[in-house]
């Protein structure tokens, strides 16, 4: 069954964020649902709606930014009451919106996350993650990374209370009480959690999960351990996970899966035979889809999935048929209905207009006083700036509520810039060799009417760390830039995980001297992405990670006064060496770093690269063959002459030309790793061999992986 | 919602700009194309019975309906159409780097091939002017020619640089058609018959030309531009980041007007409307477009829209009923409108908004301190002033044209954003001071390597030291034509001996406004005498440029360079509207230079005939060795076998050889054609108007009766007075 439906624009409020809309159940006769949305201004606005128009029921006045909007009510009732989270306050309101609640919650740290079930509210702020029953204190917890999310088991079908934390560091942590039940590794830092069918499915232990770098999955939060359901992994390269939602919008009984992602794509998953999802629908928006839930609203006996995204938009894809036939009657109200909506949009931007520059000649003459200041308030700017795992390529998105006019790039230390397919800003790299002010990178986006989100691809490199600045300029009057800064760090292309293999050779920096745990711990954070910039608690911490272009793994671990960094890579232990021995002299401190190397590492991580770099000069090899068995084919008339490999290539050509543009410049670094790998092994036994550098670049160029491993062994 | 009527998926790659449509047997229309291996395409799906394989046309072995014409050679361009108004049918033009071939594709036979030097890069057939019958006009380097269907050349002249893209179109609506030629130097050039009467010069090499109705045409250029042209003014263009391989004329709604169709790189089609260059339709190619033409393929009285990829996937589309006029994009018009007047809505909220905040803020504080700063808050009152100067530079840095950026007060300028074409790499320069060497003022030198007036689009961010919002100040500034020139004392040097002289009736002070409009000059330079001289310096070259004017109203312009002198005499004619002026000129160094090349085309003739008997010589020889060689095997006689077979490897390398030397000597022949050509349009650019195209006949004959010394005599004078 093919899944049609029709987008149609309902209201327009400020800049939301994650979670902030959702449908009040349909009370009474009605059948038509009311939305209910909370924005950065801190506005909660409910509507409905009747003959295609937005008939308002209630909006607060503005305050702090909304950060989550939940529905709640007494167990089994009808969950209707509004509870929305603002700074650190929760307050309730009724459908009507009268105000029955205001809590403070008296928290350091804005509140994040909330989920409300009967009496109990769960909340979590950055790290901090808070039980309230009847808005008294019940347990608490403090979390190692910043938590996105927070999910309660459904208290209905099991007795006991179990919520479960999405952290950034890439698990779900499960709770008892105050007390951590156990944690499970995901794929991918989690954003948000739902409970499947909206109540856990049939054991209601089932919780689904979505990652920012947009994987999906289903597990089930038993008792004791967890188990994994299924896993969707993010083939298509799409946006991180915002939100989800379970709905039956095909009609067939069974509730299908709605997926919101921060590229503007929304998803229906649907569950046939299989137990796991089949993509069935697509739409795609032009910004992040912050909320979206199934319903009906528009018209009644026509369900449809409602979405906000970043900029407020609340839209809906509805199942009803659009009549655009000629002649039918209800085709030409719909018209006339339209042609009405657009008559009264415009004359409202006529009196804006009016207005607008009677406002605009006052600021003009502002600027003739000598006393008077032009303060222009800051807009908001949704970012977001992730390594990417399958290539090893940051991504940088930028999001404004206004269309975007440029966007300029300066970054201070060497950083190539990929072309995205999906941008279609014209792009202007300046040239910086002989550039005086220490730039490295200047480039400019002049981006198309209408953009209000760019997203770009950076790639970077290990040891050359600094900062990397994005002045936004929307199109707005009077015009403003804001500047974003993006550490680059010195190890940027290493990832968190969880577990590491520890049979590999291993080399050792040792860390020894007058510091203490906060500093050593503002070392590893300067040094590495995705470490908690607070401080762990406890006396010694153990973080592993992995670097996402070679496989290699690092394992930290420190307490006061000393610490201990063991990489199977060579290179990696070098960049540390130095980055810890600058911001040792830099802040003065007396440091005592001792290396422990295993030469056995470096043929190791060697081999670590030879499949990866064997892959990608055959690739490069079969590429450039194409064109010239092309030629052969069209001259021969067929391919029964050449040799099988040959007509292998013939056959997989598209694959591979469509491989080889994914990842240019793969050869490039990984041949720029293995110099600094090079480099690095006789620099530790205090040898220069920056001469033999080009004698490498030509064993290279004739790769063949004993020739190499020999170089390297010899080489002194 | 347009979709394609019918799909198809050829088994051959296409080259880019190489794809005609043509009726070779005067009813069945054949799809064309080049593609790889030197080769030319031919599908026809209509008349499949009568086909045989002979002489250049081999059927394809993989393709029943397509048949592959062998050429031998890279194809350059490629057109169909009618040549010979006596046949009823169309003939197939293919253009290589040396030559020009007219076929019929029907009779299989070729009707001319004619050699030519300057290379083809691109095709037009049609009638031109007053000519009676149709051309097939060829662009070359620097050169443009024109064959009947006899392969005799009726039409020749130079342009500025290599020609890219040529096409014909009404252009001064005097119903007959004029020839526009897009070049290398980045100009739109417009022929009638052999007269230039209008010039347009764009940001990047045009690469793509072509008629819509009446007087408009469209263009594409190689940074990704497309836009029309109605006669000189420009209707309006856009950018994209893709570049537009092929652009056509279409009227896609039937509303009647053609729409520009564009087939991108990335594989996109879109038509826009002429008027507005709005996107009235679009679709997808898995890759590269390399091809758009019309025609009736599926016979049954509709014109398609015909859209080739370079995989060889092509779709057809029938142009939308008159009906669904503006409804062919699938997402409903009505609900797009909504959404951009609700866009619109929301930026006039959100400017009144800031103008509110702003409000609120001023009645708040009136003294600006740090903290407010931070936030982007600055003084009411502050400017940025900008001024333009030359700079002789330095032992550290060049000479350069120097835009000074300050404000007004003590803030700061974080940054600043030029956007210009055609000076700097891209389309922008950005200056972005490391923060201990932030200040209210910024230089920014400029390097503008071509003499055209440019304009700077400046955006600079103003705040302070620690800001994270600053101001965007945006203003434009005009940077003149002739600003690498920096006036110099006359006396300090000797003049240069080339010299351009003519008179014009025009009073000094005329003279004064126009120089004062194309070059930078000091604030105070006061000229009043009814004579004078002035005398510039190159800041490229240090070459020197004296301008001086006799009370008789003689003007004499001295420099070494020819195209300096060219663009001079050219500015100032557009500055007085100037329609024909005749010139005196002595270029006597570059002169010299000419004739040297001309010896050496001479020299590279005989070389390359040479060569030629050679490599004859050697086939026969391998063509006798093989035959040895091979009866040695028969015979088993291994030892001689292997001899002739090593004499054979000897052979070939030396032909290879040969081959290098051939390559070689032909380039060095390119590109002293190239010099002459551009030799002759240069002569050309010194004159205005009538003279201009006399001068260019003249130089064309001089060089055909290989006068050296007549040629370097018109170059002179002009024409040749009898």
């Amino acid at each position: 069954m093919d899944l049609n439906l029709n987008r149609v624009d309902y209201l327009q409020v400020g800049v939301t964020s994650q979670k902030t809309m959702r449908l009040l159940p349909a009370s009474g006769r009605k059948a038509t649902q009311k939305v209910v949305i909370g924005d950065h201004d801190g506005v909660i606005t409910c509507f409905g709606i009747k003959k295609g128009e937005s008939v308002p029921v209630f909006k607060t006045l503005p305050g702090e930014k909304i950060a989550r909007l939940e529905l709640g009510g007494a167990l089994n009732t009808l969950q209707e009451k509004i509870f929305v989270a603002a700074g650190s306050e929760v307050r309730g309101f009724t459908k009507k919106g009268k105000q029955f609640l205001s809590f403070n919650t008296n928290l350091t740290e804005n509140i994040k996350a909330m989920h409300i079930s009967g009496s109990d509210l769960f909340l979590g702020a950055s790290y901090i993650y808070n039980h309230y029953c009847d808005c008294k204190d019940q347990h608490y917890y403090l979390s190692g990374d910043k938590i996105n999310d927070v999910i309660c088991l459904p208290v209905e079908k099991l007795s006991c209370i179990t919520p479960i934390l999405a952290c950034q560091d890439r698990v779900l942590r499960v709770l008892q009480g105050s007390d951590l039940l156990y944690e499970m590794e995901v794929p991918g830092p989690p954003s948000v959690l739902a409970l499947k069918n909206g109540d856990g499915g049939d054991s209601g232990e089932e919780v689904l999960f979505g990652t920012s770098d947009g994987n999906i999955g289903l597990v089930e939060i038993t008792g004791v351990s967890p188990v994994d359901k299924w896993k969707i992994g993010n083939e298509k390269k799409r946006g991180g996970i915002l939100c989800m939602d379970s709905f039956d919008i095909l009609g067939d009984g069974v509730k299908e899966l709605l997926i919101g992602r921060d590229d503007g794509m929304l998803e229906v998953y649907g569950f046939e035979n299989s137990k796991s999802p089949v993509l069935r629908y697509e739409y795609t928006f032009s910004e992040s889809v912050t909320s979206v839930q199934g319903g009906c609203v528009g018209k009644e006996g026509y369900d449809e999935i409602v979405a906000s995204t970043y900029s407020g938009w609340v839209t809906g894809l509805t199942t009803e048929p659009i009549h655009r036939e000629c002649g039918s009657g209800d085709g030409l109200k719909l018209s006339h209905d339209m042609q009405n909506k657009v008559l009264s949009l415009r004359n409202e931007l006529e009196q804006l207009q009016i207005k607008v520059l009677q406002e605009r000649e006052k600021y003009q003459q502002s600027s003739l006083s000598s006393t008077a200041v032009s303060a222009v308030p800051t807009f908001s700017i949704n970012d977001k700036f992730t390594l990417n795992r399958d290539d090893a390529s940051y991504s940088l998105v930028l999001e404004v509520q206004a269309a975007i006019d440029t966007v300029l790039l300066q970054c201070d230390v060497p950083i190539d810039l990929k072309d995205v397919d999906k941008n279609s800003a014209v792009v202007s790299v300046v040239d910086c060799e002989s550039e005086p002010n220490g730039n490295f990178l200047l480039a400019t986006y002049r981006c198309q009417a209408n953009t209000t989100r760019l997203e770009l691809k950076i790639l970077s490199i290990e040891g050359r760390y600094g900062t990397l600045q994005a002045y936004v300029t929307p199109r707005v009057q009077p015009k403003t830039c804001q500047v974003r800064q993006y550490q680059i760090k010195p190890l940027s292309l290493h990832q968190r995980t969880h577990c590491i293999d520890r049979d590999r050779p291993m080399n050792t920096l040792t860390l020894k001297g007058q510091f203490s745990f906060a500093e050593v711990h503002s070392w590893v954070v300067f040094c590495l992405p995705e470490v908690p910039e607070k401080t762990p608690v406890g006396e010694s911490i153990s973080f592993y990670f992995q670097n996402t272009f070679l496989d290699t793994q690092l394992e930290c671990t420190y307490r006061k006064g000393e610490g201990y960094f063991k990489s199977d890579n060579i290179s990696t232990i070098s960049i540390l060496k130095d980055v810890l021995s600058k911001e040792a002299t830099k802040r003065k401190i007396n440091l005592n770093i001792s290396c422990d190397i295993n030469e056995v590492s470096v043929n190791h991580t060697l081999k670590l690269i030879h499949p990866k770099l064997e892959y990608q000069l055959m690739l490069a090899k079969k590429v450039e063959l194409i064109d010239a068995l092309k030629e052969l084919q069209a001259h021969e008339g067929n391919t029964d002459f050449l040799i099988p490999e040959y007509r292998s290539i013939l056959e997989e050509a598209e694959q591979l030309i469509q491989e080889h543009k994914k990842q240019p410049t793969s050869l490039e670094r990984l041949y720029g790793m293995i110099t600094d790998l090079f480099i690095d092994k006789y620099k530790f036994k205090g040898t220069n061999v920056k001469t033999k550098v080009p004698l490498l670049l030509e064993i290279l160029g004739s790769y063949d992986q004993n020739t190499l491993l020999a170089f390297f062994d010899s080489a002194s | 919602m347009l979709v394609p009527v019918f799909t198809l998926k050829l088994s051959h790659k296409i080259l880019p700009r190489m794809v005609a449509l043509g009726k070779y047997d005067g009813v069945h229309p054949c799809l064309t194309a080049a593609t790889q291996a030197g080769k030319v395409f031919i599908h026809n799906p209509h008349a499949r019975s009568q086909r045989v394989n002979a002489n250049r046309l081999v059927l394809s072995t993989q393709d029943a309906d397509i048949s592959l014409l062998n050429i031998n050679e890279a194809v350059s361009c490629l057109t169909a159409g009618v040549l010979n108004p006596d046949l009823d049918c169309d003939s197939l033009l293919v253009g290589t780097r040396t030559s020009l071939l007219a076929y019929d594709v029907h009779n299989n036979a070729d009707l001319f091939y004619a050699g030519v030097p300057d290379g083809a890069n691109t095709i037009v057939l049609g009638t031109l002017g007053d000519m009676p019958s149709p051309l097939a006009i060829i662009g070359g380097n620097c050169s443009l020619q024109g064959f009947n269907h006899e392969g005799k050349d009726l039409f020749w002249t130079v342009t500025g640089d290599n020609v890219r893209s040529l096409a014909l179109c009404d252009f001064d609506a005097d119903g007959k058609k004029e020839l526009l030629v897009g070049s290398e130097d980045f100009d739109i050039r417009v022929f009638k018959e052999d007269e230039i009467v209008a010039e347009m010069s764009e940001t990047e090499t045009v690469t793509s030309l072509t008629s819509m109705c009446s007087s408009h045409f469209g263009y594409a250029l190689s940074n990704g531009t497309v836009g029309i042209y109605n006669r000189t003014s420009r209707y309006w263009r856009i950018k994209s980041k893709n570049q537009a391989m092929s652009i056509h004329a279409f009227d896609i709604n039937s509303d009647g007007v053609c729409e520009l169709i564009t087939g991108w790189s990335s594989g996109k089609i879109d038509a826009r409307s002429d008027r507005t260059g709005e996107v009235i339709f679009k679709d997808n190619f898995a890759s590269s477009v390399a091809g758009i033409v019309e025609g009736d393929y599926r016979m049954d009285g509709n014109t398609q829209l015909i859209c080739c990829s370079v995989d060889g996937e092509v779709r057809g589309y029938l142009p939308g009923s008159q009906e669904s006029k503006g409804k062919l994009l699938d997402t409903s018009v009505d609900q797009d409108l909504i959404r951009e007047l609700s866009q619109k809505k929301q930026n006039l909220l959100l400017e009144l908004r800031n103008y509110e905040e702003n409000a609120k803020q001023v009645e708040l504080n009136t003294q600006v301190n740090e903290a407010d700063g931070q936030k982007g808050v600055i003084p009411a009152n502050t400017q940025l002033q900008t001024a333009l100067s030359v700079n002789l530079g330095s032992d550290s840095e060049s000479a350069h044209v120097e835009l000074r950026i300050s404000t007004s007060n003590d803030t700061i300028i974080r940054a600043v954003l030029i956007f210009a074409e055609g000076i700097f790499e891209g389309e922008s320069h950005v200056i972005h001071p490391s923060l201990q060497n932030l200040s209210s003022c910024i230089r920014v030198p400029l390097t503008p390597p071509k003499d055209v007036p440019v304009e700077l689009n400046i955006k600079a961010f103003v705040g302070y030291r620690n800001s994270t919002q600053f101001h965007v100040f945006e203003l434009s500034r005009q940077l003149p034509r002739f600003s690498m020139y920096t006036l110099s004392s006359p006396d300090s040097a000797p003049g240069p001996l080339s010299f351009v002289r003519f008179t014009l009736n025009e009073r000094v002070q005329m003279i004064v406004m126009w120089l004062k409009q194309s070059f930078l000059l000091p604030e105070d330079l006061e000229i009043q005498n009814v004579s004078f001289e002035v005398c510039f310096t190159s800041l490229r070259d240090a070459g020197q440029l004296w301008i001086k004017m006799t009370p008789g109203g003689e003007i004499s312009i001295n420099t070494d360079n020819v195209d300096l002198a060219g663009d001079i005499v050219q500015s100032m004619a557009s500055f007085w509207a100037i329609e024909d002026l005749q010139v005196e000129a002595d270029f006597p160094a570059y002169f010299e230079e000419m004739r040297k090349a001309l010896v050496v085309v001479d020299n590279s003739h005989a070389v390359c005939q040479k060569l030629t008997a050679n490599m004859a010589d050697s086939s026969n020889l391998i063509r006798s060795v093989l035959v040895r060689a091979e009866d040695s095997r028969l015979m088993g006689d291994m030892k001689n076998m292997k001899r002739r077979y090593m004499e054979l490897y000897d052979l070939n390398r030396d032909l290879l050889s040969q081959y290098k030397i051939r390559c070689s000597n032909h380039t060095e022949l390119l590109n002293n054609l190239k010099a002459i050509n551009q030799a002759i349009q240069r002569a050309g650019q010194l004159r205005v108007g009538k003279p201009k195209a006399q001068v260019i006949a003249a130089c064309r004959d001089a060089i055909k009766n290989n006068s050296v010394n007549m040629l370097i005599k018109i170059m002179r004078v002009g024409t040749l007075s009898s």
